[in-house]
């Protein structure tokens, strides 16, 4: 790969230096690559160099069928794949006006809310292990792990889920199902009350943080940062609560927000999150009603009709887009996946900006970015 | 024209409501690429946010590309406009980032999946592929399999037939 | 002085060979044993195992460990400065081994019993920065020469604090003792504390408390392990090296941690001194248990930033010591 390094404003800025960060570099979220040009330890500029996960899901999703892409969904962010993969179900779905059973409605909320659950402990595990802190990383990984057990024996699979179908989803659930479940988020909430204790009291877990990469209401509207770092700017925009997709319109559930915009109120944001999740799936353990999962002729071969749809579902890293573009036949004629840390992680340069090496890491992994979802 | 967004009459070719409940889409616009700038400062004042671009490749039907822009707000009021607007092949387009700076790495998007060139991005390059790339992916004369739509479907796991 | 080991024998020199022989074996045994306990400790906090298969408790994985490291081709990058990175290992291997044979491990057993003993200690702590800096410059590498440059900051900050909160103890034992006693002798300020009955950790715990702080940071250990953050800097200093050459980098880290847990076991906590047991056994319980509030602090707390660090030193520890060390004289004066 071609080199630019810009020799003009190396000589000018006279003592500033490139440093290559990633794709290869332990902390390093997947296979992001930094370009920073430091000044001392100052970050002068960062430019993030993406697309070594680059796998072509929207050029295969030309060359299949419209089923046959739904493997591929769940691995554009391997951790929140259910979400991934309910929301393609529910784009097709709302193109072709399919029903969907109530007990699947809800069983697609638990797993899910499940699903961002986990998403968002692996976030706390590797923040907290990029600004230095190892021991919380196993701690969290121990909870995952059992939402993992919990979703393989439903789904069959602990990642990349293909638990969706057009019009429901593969298999029902037991009562063995719902007992793991609250008694994960009984035992989830003891755990939570821990880490509070052992990450966020910490004084330099605060010191870190706080005040540490600032992402303002504004600048998130620039680069169409969502998720929980424009929540931390204080915009209560979640997709669940704006377009309520499924049956999300049925719970009771807050949008956590906050106004400091920084790493530490992303933190907050996060945990606040892992609450609220844990009291939908409560609401929906609660209310799960009998019946199918699937409808009674299932849809595998059609052909939509031509035109453009959009849908968007809020997953663990913001707003999940997906563009459908149909002319007819019975292969799409485009799928644009609108990527949540694709957004971003654009917003990094702007914030990187002036602080120094140790920050950026931690500031990058604040951000929840997961490459393969940005290289698609 | 639509009332909804202020600021947009006299820019657009043509405008219609549209079922948010059926296509994801309050709006649909369409306009020609001269005017793409003006849509974007019209949108940007009113304070919507650039939520995605991308391009399709129009060329066997229409023999043009089209530029997909969805403009939507942050709130729980969700007001998503779709516009589009048709290039002609191998004409550039005018760039949005001086408006948003969402659009830079669109643009680098578009530009590196379909070879459509934006004038005043201030720095245009490939972003995905490598950058010696001699192709543009997503255009639909590259690497087409022949006869993908004819794949057999695996059937269900037959769970779904019995119920 | 008949009571060290070099003054045993009839020839000084071979004295000398035989103490050095003697320490460093003695250094390996214990570093070999330290690793293994990071290991099991650490994994007793994470709710780990840890080692197991290799020996009794995993005992022995270590000695695995570093027959894999030695046995392994020595690899010179291409890039590298050859002098500086060939010598650099050594250069931060070598003051270890010379400040560790300075210690009283019994009331009478030490290799050396020196009147200026404190001195050197410190003297050659100091020196391992060198290496550490020769080994980031010489690696021709900005990861490596980042971490080297944070660590000259570091080392060179923290001795400040470090030599301040051990000189008020050496001004205490001056003052307490007669015209022959001398603080800078650390088998003397040992052998004060098992005569007075307490411990200076008592009278001195400000200075105590500066000096655990400063000693973590003079080892490069988390919270401060900011010259090797592998979060930042891959490894720091040492992200070039491999095999022996990183053993002995490796080495240094594990031998300096225990030279300064066996500094403030000597100053602060009575040395030797201990009823029942023999001396040397309280001498090395006292050191392993500071050792291990060290381990146990690397595995709870994240890594501060570098200029919080230095902002920490040069705003907190600095005037605290200072004012320590002046109250402590103004109080050995009034005595």
């Amino acid at each position: 790969m071609p080199e630019e390094i810009r020799e003009d404003d190396a000589g000018a800025m006279g003592e500033s230096y490139y440093l290559n960060m990633g794709p290869q570099h332990p902390s390093m979220h997947g296979v992001l690559r930094l370009k920073l040009r430091l000044l001392g330890e100052e970050i002068q500029d960062a430019e993030p160099v993406i697309g070594y996960a680059h796998r072509a899901h929207e050029k295969m999703a030309e060359n299949r069928i419209w089923p046959m892409f739904l493997p591929n969904t769940s691995r554009v962010d391997y951790l929140s794949g259910m979400i991934y993969n309910l929301a393609y179900c529910q784009a097709i779905e709302k193109m072709l006006d399919i029903e969907v059973p109530e007990r699947a409605q809800y069983i697609r909320v638990i797993v899910s809310e499940l699903n961002r659950i986990s998403s968002h402990l692996l976030w706390i595990a590797t923040y907290v292990m990029d600004i230095g802190g190892v021991t919380p990383f196993l701690y969290l990984w121990d909870d995952r792990e059992i939402i993992l057990d919990i979703m393989d024996r439903v789904t069959g699979s602990r990642l990349t889920y293909c638990y969706g179908r057009f019009g429901g989803v593969t298999m029902d659930v037991d009562d063995l199902f719902c007992e793991q479940t609250s008694a994960f988020l009984d035992r989830l909430v003891g755990r939570m009350v821990e880490y509070d204790k052992l990450v966020r009291k910490n004084v330099i877990f605060i010191q870190r943080s706080k005040g540490v990469g600032v992402i303002d209401a504004d600048t998130c509207r620039q680069y169409g940062v969502t998720g929980p770092s424009l929540r931390a700017a204080g915009v209560a925009y979640d997709v669940r609560r704006a377009e309520p997709y499924g049956i999300y319109d049925r719970f009771d559930f807050e949008v956590p927000t906050l106004t400091e915009g920084d790493c530490l109120a992303r933190y907050d944001v996060r945990v606040r999150e892992i609450e609220e999740a844990s009291k939908i799936i409560r609401q929906a353990l609660r209310d799960l009603p009998g019946g199918l999962v699937m409808p009674e002729k299932p849809k595998k071969k059609f052909k939509p009709s031509p035109g453009e749809t959009y849908f968007a579902v809020e997953s663990a890293r913001g707003h999940f887009g997906m563009y459908l573009v149909s002319d007819g036949s019975e292969t799409p004629f485009k799928i644009k996946l609108r990527t949540p840390s694709f957004s971003n992680l654009a917003a990094m340069p702007k914030v990187l900006r002036g602080t120094m090496v140790a920050d950026t890491i931690a500031i990058v992994g604040s951000i929840d970015i997961v490459l393969p979802e940005i290289d698609r | 024209m639509s009332a909804v967004a202020p600021g947009l009459d006299g820019l657009l070719l043509t405008s219609a409501a549209d079922d948010h409940n059926k296509t994801g889409f309050h709006h649909r616009h369409t306009c020609a690429a001269a005017e793409l700038p003006a849509v974007a400062r019209a949108f940007d004042a009113a304070g919507y946010y650039l939520e995605m671009l991308t391009a399709e490749d129009r060329r066997a039907e229409l023999e043009k590309m089209r530029l997909v822009y969805t403009w939507n707000v942050l709130s729980n009021t969700p007001d998503r406009h779709l516009v589009q607007c048709d290039l002609e092949v191998g004409a550039t387009a005018p760039s949005v980032v001086a408006v948003t700076a969402a659009a830079d790495w669109m643009e680098r998007e578009v530009y590196d999946m379909y070879g459509v060139r934006f004038d005043g991005h201030p720095d245009l390059k490939r972003i995905l592929l490598p950058d010696d790339s001699d192709f543009h992916a997503l255009l639909k004369d590259f690497g087409r399999i022949d006869g993908g739509g004819d794949a057999p479907v695996a059937d269900d796991d037959g769970h779904a037939e019995e119920t | 002085m008949p009571d060290t080991v070099v003054n045993l024998v009839d020839s000084p020199a071979l004295g000398v060979l035989i103490g050095i022989a003697g320490v460093m074996a003695a250094l390996t045994v214990n570093v070999l044993f330290l690793v293994w306990l990071e290991r099991k400790v650490s994994a007793w906090i994470q709710r780990r195992m840890g080692p197991t298969e290799v020996g009794p408790f995993g005992m022995l994985q270590t000695i695995a460990d570093m027959l894999k490291l030695i046995s392994k081709q020595l690899i010179t990058p291409r890039h590298v400065d050859k002098p500086l990175y060939h010598i650099a290992p050594v250069f931060v291997f070598v003051p270890v081994v010379a400040a560790a044979s300075l210690f009283p491990f019994d009331e009478h057993v030490s290799l050396q019993n020196l009147d200026i003993g404190l001195v050197l200690v410190f003297a050659f702590g100091g020196l391992g920065i060198v290496g550490i800096f020769m080994a980031g410059w010489g690696s021709n590498n900005k990861y490596a020469l980042l971490g080297a440059m944070r660590a000259v900051a570091q080392n060179i900050s923290y001795e400040i604090p470090l030599i301040l909160s051990t000189l008020s103890v050496v001004l205490m034992v001056n003052a307490m003792g007669d015209a022959n006693t001398n603080g800078m002798n650390l088998a003397q300020v040992a052998s004060m504390q098992h005569d007075k009955g307490f411990w200076f950790v008592l009278v001195q715990p400000v200075a105590a408390v500066i000096y655990f702080i400063a000693a973590l940071a003079e080892t490069n250990r988390a919270p401060f392990d900011i010259p090797e953050a592998e979060s930042e800097l891959v490894a720091g200093f040492h992200t070039e090296y491999s095999g022996m050459r990183f053993a002995l980098f490796f080495f240094a880290e594990y031998s300096n941690m225990f030279i300064v847990a066996m500094v403030a076991t000597v100053l602060f906590f009575g040395g030797w001194s201990g009823p029942l047991l023999p001396g040397a056994m309280w001498f090395f319980l006292k050191t392993y248990a500071i050792v291990f509030v060290m381990i146990w602090i690397r595995w709870t707390f994240p890594r501060l930033r570098f200029d919080q660090l230095m902002s920490f030193c040069w705003l907190v520890l600095i005037p605290l010591s200072i004012l320590n060390l002046l109250v402590t004289a103004f109080i050995a004066r009034a005595v």
